[in-house]
Order: C-alpha cells, then structure tokens, then sequence
C-alpha cells in the first residue's frame, strides 16, 4: 500500500538545479539500500519554465512514481501554486518564502539565504536536497559530506547555504520522515556499501547494446532517444564503442548500413521524426538484409509534438516501418532490466537473421531513473553465421532464408544491394530471381519467428482476477498501480511485437480484457484485437504527455473491473 | 578473355556513353593501385542509383549498392568502421549534388577519407532526362519544358568551400589521365572529389563541348583563392588536380589509430567493461 512508499517532490525553474536535487535524493535512497523510481518532468527549453521531479521510495521494488508527495520542496511560486495539490495527506509543503506570501506549510527565505553567496540563482536547488535532509532526520555533518560528494563546484558556499536551510526545515519538520534502509541484492557491488544501481532505460539499453557486442552507435539528437548518444558517448574510451554524431537522421541510418556491411555490430536511436527520415534505409536494411538496429523512443506525437513528455502513439508506425514486404523485428520493454536484456538479445537476433530491428521505447522509460539489478553476464551476444569455403554468394538462398556473412577485405566480392538482385547481390529484373528473393527473405522472416518461439516473448503477472493487457513503459504503471490499490489481475506484457507472438496468447482469444496504453486512439487495444483476438472490454489512456499516476491508475482498473 | 575486374553482368549503357570512360578509368586505377601496394581486397565501393550506378553491378569489385543520393553516407561508415578499406563512392548529380548534396557537404567539412565520384552528365538520366542542380538554365527537360528556371551551380566551389582536401575535374574521354586522378584520390588521406564531367549522349550530348574546352592543370593551385579562380572559370573547364591540402581525416581525429572491425572485443573483455561501468 502507499503508506510504504515515501515520496519527494521538488519544483522549480529550469536552470535550479531541480533535476540534479531529485538525482540526489535518489542517490542517498538507494544508497541504503532501498527502491527508487525517479521521474523528471520538464519542458522542452533551457531556462525559465517550470520543472519538477518526482522520486518514490520504498524497501519493496517500485515501479513508478506517485504524484502524492510526503515532501514537496517548491522552489519557486509556480512550484508552490501546481504542486500544492500534491502534498499527501501528513505530507508537507516546504516553500520559499521569499516569493510565496502566506503560503501554507514550512516557509523558508531560500532566495535571501541564496543571495549570500554568488550566483543565487543557480544555487537554488540546494535547499531543496538540504529541505530532504533534514526532513528525514540526518544531522547537518551527514549533509556536508552529501553535498561535498554531490557537488563539485563551489563546494564550501553549497555546504554553507545548504546548513542554513537544513537548519530551517529543521527547526518545524526535523526527522519527520526516518527511512529505514532496505536489504540490497545478494552480491550488488555496492556504491556507499549495501547501496542499489539505479540506471535510466536509456542506460540500460546503450549497456545492453554494448554487453551484446555492439562496435558503433551512430546517432542525431532528438528527445528522448538522446541520452542514449550522450551515454555512450561519455563511455566511448571506457566501453570502446565508437560514437558518431552526423549531420541528420538520414545519414545517421544510411551510415550504419555502411558500417554493418564492414562487420561493425552497430546500433541507431531516434524519436519519431527522426525515425521518419530513417525510414527509406529502414527498407534498404530489409533489402539489403543489413543487421541495423533502431531506438525508436516516443514522445507525445505526430509532428514534433511534445519533445520531452511521453506517448506510445509510435506502435503502428514502428510495426509498418519501411516500404515493401521484408522481415522485421519489433519488440519494447517494460522495465530498465529488460531494456538491459532486450537491447541485447535485439542486436544478436538482427544480426542472426540480418534484418532492421526496432526497440520501441517511450520517454517514460527512457528518462526514467530506477534502481535495478542489471544481471550482464546474462546478456545475448551478436554474432553472424559466417562464410566459410570458396565461392562466395552474399544472398546465397539457402533453406532458412539466411545467407552467410563476409566482410571486407576479401579475395570475394562482397555486394550488398538495396535494388532486387541476384544471390551474388547483382541487380535483376528477372520475374524468377525476384520471386526467389522475396521467397529467400520471407524464409528468413519464418526462421526469425520459428527462433521466437524459443525466446521470452510475453510477460505474465498475476493469476487471478480480471485480464489487464499492457506493454513498453506502462507495463511498470499497471504494475504499481496493482500494488497501490490492492488490486489482483493477470497482466499480459507482449515484449515482441513483430512477429506478433500469437503462438503464447490463444488463451486469450474471445477473451475480454481491460487495456491500459498511452495512445489517444487506442493503437495496442486495435492492434490486440486483430492480431490475438482479445476483445477489449474497456480501454484505459492517457495522452497527455505525462504518464499514469498509480493511484488513478488503480481507481481506473477498478472501475473497469466492476 | 574474361575481364577479372568485371563481373561479366549484362553492360545496358548506351553505346558511346561517357559512363564507359570512367569505368574503364576505374579499372585501369585499381590496377595501378594494386601496383603500389593496395590491393583490390582491400577496395570497397558504394553506388548511388541512377545510370552512373549501374557500374556498381559491372565492376568486380565489394561494396554496396546503396539508395538514391546516399552512397556518400554509407561510405562514410564502411570508413569509419574498417579504416583500413579505400573506400569509393560513385554518385551522380542527381544523386550527389540534389538528393544527397548534404552528406557530400558534411563529408567534405569532416575531411571523410573516401573518393567521391561524380558522374556529372547535368541531367536526370535513368528517370528520362529531367534537369539537374547542374543544368544550365533553359535546359529542356520532360519536368522543364519550358526550359530549365533555375540556374545551375558549380560544384566544385561548393566542395572547396566545404573544406574539401582533394578537388578534381577530369572529362570521361580522357581515360589517362581520369584513372591518374582517381588513384591520387583514392591514395589521398581524406576527402577527394573526382567531378567527371561525363557526356550522355541520349540526353546531353556534350562530348565536342567538353573536348573544346578542356585545359589540362599539372600541378593543383598553390592557395584555396587560387583553386577557387580555378574551379570557378566559365569558357574554359582547367581538369586535373585543382586542389590538394594534407589536413587531418575525420576518422584520426575522432578515435586515433582505433579500428572499430579489427578491434571487435571478446565477449568476456566486452563484458568486464560492461561489469565495471554497472557497477560503478
Ligand atoms: C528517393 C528516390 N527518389 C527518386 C528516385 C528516382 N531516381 C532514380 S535515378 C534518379 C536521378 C538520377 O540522376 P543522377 O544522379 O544524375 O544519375 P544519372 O542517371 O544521370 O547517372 C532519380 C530521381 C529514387 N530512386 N529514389
Ligand atoms: S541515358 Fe545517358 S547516362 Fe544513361 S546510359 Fe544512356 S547515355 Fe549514358
Ligand atoms: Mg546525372
């Protein structure tokens, strides 16, 4: 239930330092051992605004966070004005009381206190991870050492501005909330001992890519795929991934074609738009049978939408990606573990059955911050079937639609092609040659499928009560929202979507189930009806940008369930 | 005798076309080539598509056939992946100054070290002979019948400009000296532009054209200012080297002497790197 679950809150102007609050907040909970979800919320621009972010924590796994909030830290008057409504009940609102007048709560002068110093404005989001420390009880020495190992610029003015308004909070709310530390994994390697990782989905996925074997990630930069570029970027030397940043989409896409065709196990993300200019490569991969594998990760569609908010109005357009009939791969995680996994076991299967691959993912996922046990000896690894012998053939036809690889340099001649060719890759217009292409490469696409059958392809929770079917990012707000309201049901969690996994949903078949996606037109709800036969007795979404509160989540189940 | 260098698939250029001198150019370069000690192993090409590409399926030679205007881009990763292949990529101005002009642009400007080839006919030719970026103005084509409303641009000025490292123009009818320009640019550390200026003789036949106005450069222009009065004379067409300058490659100065293909990692390497930044 809720009261197990602590939650902080802090709003405030982009350029406060909210974000980097809430990631210490996150930090210092998961340094003892707890779960933590943390969610940043803000808008698409560099200064001014209004962000906030949210992080929950609790001894058992949390999978979301909740708009309800034990402590709201507002920064600013527009913090104090939308967040107001958040302070759970015995929760408390710590304000700054130079810009809210009369404000109910714990006022403090955060703007007097910071204008002591230098760069006042930019300070200012240390009140609020110094307003957390004394709420929760730690003495203004354990607050030092947290700001000194937080943050490294200015250090003494930090630890002076944070003691004074520790001292504040102190004073009224002191030790309010103590948070019992929680048992870590078994053998976690732990940052401040017995701590938990915690790791965005984007991490997650750029680790997941990298334990798969991955040698290029070729990327331009569009929210919320961008941090994938910027991670592995900042761990080119360490991971020995080489990272390139082009001049568009279409380059980024084409680029790695190139590099595939060198043997370069290469990766490319996106978000939609960008996906859209990728998407006549997309269908050069699926001629050319060039492993490429996209990150496709949604944001509030169509056009440039809402860049930094989050939608999964993506699925219809990932699963038709690419003009023309050739085999692709679809698939999208529910949580940071197995985006880890499925980021991995993606890159071996392209490059095993040589076809585009997309992982579809959402902002709420990719941006978010979770404490998981990532497990990467487990991780797939890419590899080829490779050539062997003489006379080499690059679209050899052979029984599984899968022909061998070779790269350069070579006595062979290698040919990829994006025109219809012949098995040595020459171009044809021969009616024979291209029936026995397409053939060859809908051969391959049922040797992917039959390799499925084998793999995990659908999540199952629960095994009473009503059907809940979900999948991507939402999976981990249906989970939680079961657990905030007491709530027993059976979620069905499709990870691949294409192939379609029919195979491991007949038991659904004319059944009724409740969906819960974040699409304005229903996009899986359809998607479900066709493919598996499910009848939709009552379809759950959101779609404005933001994504499900457990709570009202769990009160929507309800109420679908009765 | 079969021809090794070809991979004996049907020729469907028309008879005459200037496409046939550059091919032949092409192969007499990668027989030079190999004399010097880069074999044809070690070559890789990628194709654009229209009537230039289709050397891509003549020519015995690895690489990929890629879309229209984007051999430039898929080059620039096959580079960039095993920076030990000399990698070719053949466009046209269709493909390579209009469709694509963006990569060419950006590979220029990150001194990409890859061959550019462009088959500059001045005219969509595989789609039946629509004007090009570099029509000249009144050009009468199936899209443009009224003649030709924009002016066509130069090409080689816009490459210099760019920041290309090698810049060179050659007619397709003289093999010599094209096959002596592409091995240059082929052994050139960077970016190299090859602007052949190649007749169609379906859609614009300019082979007593070009033969009229061709001056031979021997040596390139000693400035980027000189290269640039070069490239930008109007009666005359100077073919040769115009530009030549040793700068850095894109490939050096991202990641040093690291091959990303070479130095795959093992699995058990790849995965303490992986451990240590999880655990970190
Ligand atoms: C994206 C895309 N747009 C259009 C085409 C059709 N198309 C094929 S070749 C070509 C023009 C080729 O002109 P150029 O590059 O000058 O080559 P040429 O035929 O003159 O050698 C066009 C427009 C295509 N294949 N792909
Ligand atoms: S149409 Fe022109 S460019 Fe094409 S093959 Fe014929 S002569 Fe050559
Ligand atoms: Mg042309």
């Amino acid at each position: 239930m809720k009261a197990e679950v602590f939650t902080y809150l802090v709003g405030g102007k982009a350029g406060e330092g909210v974000k980097k609050a809430g990631t210490i907040a996150a930090n210092m909970f998961s340094s003892t051992g707890r779960h933590v979800f943390q969610m940043d919320d803000y808008p698409s621009l560099i200064r001014g605004g209004h962000n906030f972010t949210v992080v929950s924590t609790s001894t058992r796994e949390v999978l979301s966070h909740y708009m309800g909030a034990d402590l709201v830290v507002a920064l600013d008057e527009r913090s104090y004005g939308i967040h107001r409504s958040h302070v759970a009940d015995g929760g408390v609102m710590v304000y700054n009381s130079d810009v809210v007048k009369d404000g109910e709560g714990v006022g403090v002068p955060m703007t007097t206190e910071a204008a002591k110093y230098p760069d006042a404005g930019l300070r200012i989001g240390v009140s609020g991870v110094a307003a957390l420390s004394a709420a929760i009880g730690q003495s203004p020495a354990e607050l030092a050492s947290l700001i000194e190992r937080e943050y490294k610029r200015d250090l003494e003015n930090n630890i002076a501005f944070a003691g004074a308004i520790h001292e504040h909070v102190r004073r009224s709310v002191g030790g309010r909330f103590p948070l019992t530390p929680s048992a870590a994994p078994p053998g976690a390697t732990a940052p401040g001992n017995g701590g938990r990782h915690m790791f965005t989905g984007n991490q997650a996925i750029a680790l997941g890519a990298a334990a798969a074997g991955l040698d290029m990630y070729v990327g331009y930069p569009m929210t919320p795929a961008s941090t994938v570029l910027h991670y592995l970027a900042a761990h080119e030397v360490d991971l020995g991934v080489t990272v390139v940043h082009p001049e568009s989409e279409i380059a980024v896409a084409n680029m790695a074609i190139g590099a595939a065709a060198a043997g370069a196990r290469v990766m490319v993300g996106t978000s939609g738009g960008g996906f859209a200019l990728m998407e006549e490569a997309f269908s050069f991969a699926g001629m050319a049978e060039a492993p490429l594998l996209c990150v496709l990760s949604s944001r509030p569609g169509p056009s440039t939408g809402v860049p930094t908010y989050t939608e999964q109005a993506d699925l219809r357009f990932a699963l038709n990606q690419g003009h023309g009939d050739f085999p692709r791969l679809v698939a999208s995680p529910g949580t940071v573990q197995e985006a880890f996994t499925l980021a991995a076991e993606m890159l071996a299967m392209v490059w095993t059955y040589q076809t585009p691959g997309i992982l579809l993912t959402e902002k709420h996922l990719s941006e978010s911050r979770v404490t998981a046990d990532i497990d990467v000896g487990s991780a797939a690894w890419a590899e080829p079937v490779p050539h062997k012998g003489e006379g080499y053939h690059r679209y050899r036809d052979t029984d599984d639609g899968v022909s061998p690889l070779l790269f350069p340099p070579s006595a062979e001649s290698i040919k990829w092609s994006s025109y219809e060719h012949d098995e040595a890759g020459i171009t044809t217009e021969e009616s024979d040659t291209i029936v026995a292409m397409h053939d060859k490469r809908d051969r391959k696409g049922a040797s992917l499928k039959q390799h499925l059958r084998g793999v995990r392809t659908v999540n199952r929770f629960g095994d009473d009560g009503p059907v809940i079917l979900t999948y991507g990012s939402t999976t981990m707000s249906v989970m939680e929202a079961l657990s905030a309201g007491g709530i027993g049901a059976r979620v069905v969690q499709p990870v691949y979507l294409e192939p379609f996994p029919v195979w491991e949903l007949e038991d659904l078949r004319d059944e009724s189930a409740i969906v819960v996606e974040q699409s304005s037109t229903g996009q899986f709800a359809t998607l479900m009806a066709e493919r598996a036969g499910v009848r939709p007795s009552s379809v759950i979404t959101r779609y404005d940008g933001r994504p499900f509160e457990p709570r009202e989540l769990a009160e929507a189940i309800g109420g679908a369930a009765t | 005798m079969r021809d090794e260098l070809l991979t004996g698939a049907e020729n469907t250029w028309c008879p005459g076309c200037g496409n046939f001198g550059i091919l032949n150019a092409v192969k007499r370069a990668v027989s030079a080539l190999e004399e010097r000690g880069i074999g044809r192993d070690r070559l890789f090409m990628t194709a654009c598509i229209g009537c230039h590409a289709k050397i891509f399926d003549y020519l015995s030679l690895s690489g990929v056939y890629a879309l229209h205007g984007r051999s430039v881009s898929v080059a620039q990763g096959v580079k960039l992946a095993n920076p030990d292949l000399k990698v070719l990529a053949f466009t046209g101005d269709g493909a390579g100054y209009g469709e694509g002009i963006a990569h060419l642009l950006f590979a220029a400007k990150r001194n990409a070290d890859i061959t550019v080839i462009v088959h500059d006919n001045g005219v969509y030719a595989l789609t039946t002979g629509q004007r090009s970026p570099t029509s000249a103005a009144g050009f009468e084509g199936p899209s443009t019948p009224q003649g030709n409303e924009e002016d066509p641009f130069n090409p080689l000025v816009l490459m210099l400009a760019a920041g290309a490292t090698f810049v060179a123009r050659e007619f397709s009818a003289r093999i010599d000296e094209l096959s002596g320009i592409i091995s240059a640019a082929v052994e050139h550390d960077g970016f190299s532009l090859v602007e052949v200026l190649q007749p169609s003789v379906t859609y614009s036949n300019t082979y007593e054209e070009y033969g009229a106005a061709v001056d031979t450069v021997r040596e390139p222009a000693a400035t980027l200012d000189d290269a640039l009065k070069l490239a930008r004379q109007k009666e005359r067409l100077p073919s040769g080297i115009l530009y030549r300058v040793e700068r850095p490659s894109h490939g050096t100065r991202l990641y040093g002497d690291r091959n990303p293909v070479a130095g795959h990692p093992s699995r058990d390497k790849r995965l303490e790197r992986v451990n240590a930044l999880v655990s970190s």
